[in-house]
């Protein structure tokens, strides 16, 4: 049985998500600052770049999607749940967040583990 | 809430929460911060939807696949477009974030608690979290021009 989950869950699991996103997600844009990398934008997206930035810290770019998706998903539950109340209702949208979450999860872990090697 | 109730309070919903150029923001920045966190937070998801299928590209479909798709986005201005309203979306959500954290999970820049004395104004509406929003919104508009130079240039 998917147990009802207290409002009080879904703000501290955003706060602890959004505190790993500012050195995970801070990290993953400035990979796209010509500033700091040496790259233009359109660049940094290149092939060859996207690879090597896999194929070095695939684990990282995993680990921020599932924060990020988590974070996400959370928020999004948490504005569902605010709006409307009831136990079947809670329960679907709780049910929908692991499903939708656990969806985007393995194609993101699809998309590290077997990703191809470049040309 | 019954369905009666929720039709009733609706346009009242959108007003207070989704709405920010219906709400009085004067004297009231915090709820405009609070409106555009969630709005633009709820577009960040839909496009993080769509990152993590575009990023499947090159397993789903190869590096080619990559490349073309790419190519489509570096040379279209709607796209560009787009991309710099993710990127101000993803800018002002974070810096507000950070705010979020400091006042709510840390407790900084709440002030202290006073006495209520006339003219009644509440800590927040002068104490540190009221600068730390002003900085967010300046630091927003900033960063958003930088990321539309970094994306257009």
């Amino acid at each position: 049985m998917i147990k009802m989950s207290k409002a009080s869950n879904i703000q501290v699991w955003q706060y602890i998500t959004a505190i790993l996103l500012i050195f995970f997600l801070g990290f993953h844009l400035a990979e796209r600052i010509p500033q700091i990398t040496g790259l233009t934008y359109h660049q940094s997206l290149d092939a060859e770049n996207v690879y090597h930035n896999y194929s070095s810290y695939g684990w990282a770019l995993w680990f921020l999607a599932a924060i990020a998706l988590f974070h996400g998903l959370n928020g999004l539950r948490g504005i569902f749940l605010e709006w409307r109340q009831g136990k079947t209702y809670t329960l679907t949208v709780n049910a929908l967040f692991w499903i939708v979450y656990l969806a985007l999860l393995g194609i993101a872990t699809w998309t590290v583990i077997s990703l191809p090697a470049l040309g | 809430m019954s369905g009666g109730t929720l039709k009733k309070n609706l346009p009242g919903l959108l007003q207070a929460s989704l709405n920010p150029w219906l709400v009085r923001i004067k004297d009231h920045p915090e709820r405009l911060a609070f409106i555009l966190h969630r709005v633009t937070g709820v577009i960040i998801i839909l496009y993080l939807m769509a990152h993590v299928y575009v990023t499947n590209t090159p397993t789903r479909a190869g590096w080619e696949a990559w490349t073309q798709v790419m190519a489509q986005f570096g040379n279209n201005i709607w796209n560009k477009i787009g991309e710099w309203i993710i990127a101000g979306c993803v800018i002002f959500h974070g810096l507000n974030g950070i705010r979020l954290l400091l006042v709510e999970f840390f407790g900084i820049g709440v002030g202290r608690p006073v006495h209520p004395k006339p003219p009644y104004r509440p800590v927040s509406l002068y104490a540190g979290q009221r600068l730390m929003l002003l900085i967010v919104f300046g630091l927003a508009v900033i960063g958003w021009v930088w990321a539309g130079l970094i994306i257009f240039g």
